[in-house]
């Protein structure tokens, strides 16, 4: 029995599991440039876009203001391994409460958001969020169940191009990923913030905030395309209420409030 | 990997052609079920069911067809629902997708090159045991 059957199963396992573990030695994804044609039509997505909202809208390059909103994303991304030079952040004036992710690591936001965040772990969080997004590679799921992979691919190689990335743009900016997708951004976020002892409290209050007065205003875009905010803040707030952390600002509370005032004037010219 | 011995009997004509016959169905049904491997396993569950109460020459070479794409029908469930996930969820395509599709592959191509052997010479009316299931179908196929 053993020497019948027993004997040759095993080695019947050890030939199927040896040939497997031999195999799988082999990088078949750089073989087969798995990655190399997924990554590239990324970054040219990406570049288009912000192309497009570069030409259209106005870029901010003051380095008090692209600085200081550095420092406040530096403590997230170094207690995460998310590298910082990875993240292409851009500030931009405009006066909707928004924030969104772009293929290719690109980060938009708007001063709006800035300057409706009553304090610096609000924003932290918002952004945290959407770098989230970008860390879990939801940008690009998302284009792809929406638009479809086949029309991403074909606006990097002209024709329609334009009016692809106009729809792109549109869909990341205005309209929500999918509950799950928002749930695991939000509690990434949260661990982010967590991790970099920054308070995560203000995030969902900001939430709570925003959705009690999404009927006041047409530009509160980031609340209007994250809908449940008020579920998202409770289900935040539950998620802290056993968590002990410690709450150190990133920048004292006089240089943030210089900010919101500099971003402010800025807004204005 | 297969080991021609003599039965307990001859076997007449009509036995090797319906004991041939059941390794050509497997042979046929692996072109409807690349897509589905289970349908694979049915047809020859379905002949193995159809000729239970034949001959044992038959009988034991609809076992020995019949476990042998039982085996496989696991390993070959495993690759279409990796792939299947890949395509429509999250998971991304990895090395070890690549290493667990060719280790199938290689194989699927054994037990189809040992089924179309196993056709010809139970044919002839020879009595061919494959390795390691020829020795599980002695096991529970019994005169």
């Amino acid at each position: 029995m053993v020497k019948k059957i027993v004997l040759p199963g095993f080695i019947i396992l050890i030939g199927f599991f040896g040939l497997f573990l031999a195999l799988s030695q082999v990088d078949f994804v750089s073989l087969f440039h798995v990655k190399e044609i997924r990554s590239s039509s990324e970054n040219k997505i990406g570049d288009l876009i912000w192309d497009e909202i570069s030409s259209t809208g106005d870029v901010i390059s003051n380095d008090s203001i692209t600085g200081t909103l550095d420092k406040l994303i530096a403590p997230i991304c170094d207690r995460n391994n998310i590298k910082k030079d990875s993240l292409k952040i851009h500030i931009v004036v405009n006066d909707d409460i928004n924030a969104f992710a772009l293929p290719d690591n690109h980060l938009v936001v708007f001063t709006g958001l800035i300057k409706e965040c009553k304090n610096q772990e609000a924003l932290q969080g918002v952004l945290g969020h959407e770098i989230a997004h970008i860390a879990n590679n939801h940008v690009m799921k998302k284009l792809s169940k929406e638009i479809g992979l086949s029309v991403l691919l074909s606006a990097t190689t002209g024709g329609k191009g334009s009016a692809i990335v106009k729809e792109i743009l549109k869909s990341l900016s205005s309209s929500a990923y999918d509950r799950t997708l928002e749930k695991e951004a939000d509690m990434a976020s949260v661990d982010y913030l967590l991790k970099a002892d920054i308070n995560p409290e203000p995030f969902a209050d900001f939430m709570f905030e925003l959705a009690q007065q999404k009927n006041l205003s047409d530009n509160l875009y980031w609340i209007s395309s994250h809908p449940e905010s008020e579920e998202r803040a409770k289900y935040i707030l539950v998620y802290l209420k056993d968590k002990k952390y410690k709450k150190i600002p990133t920048i004292s509370i006089e240089k943030w409030e210089n900010y919101k005032k500099l971003v402010a004037e800025k807004t204005k010219q | 990997m297969t080991q021609e011995t003599t039965f307990a009997y001859q076997p007449s004509e009509h036995e090797n052609e319906k004991a041939s016959n059941s390794y050509l169905m497997s042979l046929v049904a692996v072109i409807a079920g690349l897509p589905l491997p289970i349908i694979n396993l049915l047809a020859t569950f379905f002949f193995y069911l159809a000729n239970r109460k034949s001959t044992f020459f038959v009988r034991w070479h609809c076992t020995q067809a019949l476990l042998s794409q039982a085996i496989l029908l696991f390993a070959n469930s495993y690759s279409f629902w990796w792939t299947v996930s890949i395509i429509f969820t999250d998971e991304k395509v990895s090395n070890y997708y690549f290493a667990y599709l060719f280790t199938v592959i290689v194989f699927n191509i054994l037990e189809i090159i040992s089924t179309i052997y196993c056709a010809i010479q139970t044919r002839k009316g020879k009595h061919v045991k494959v390795f390691f299931f020829g020795n599980v179908t002695n096991l529970i196929c019994k005169s």
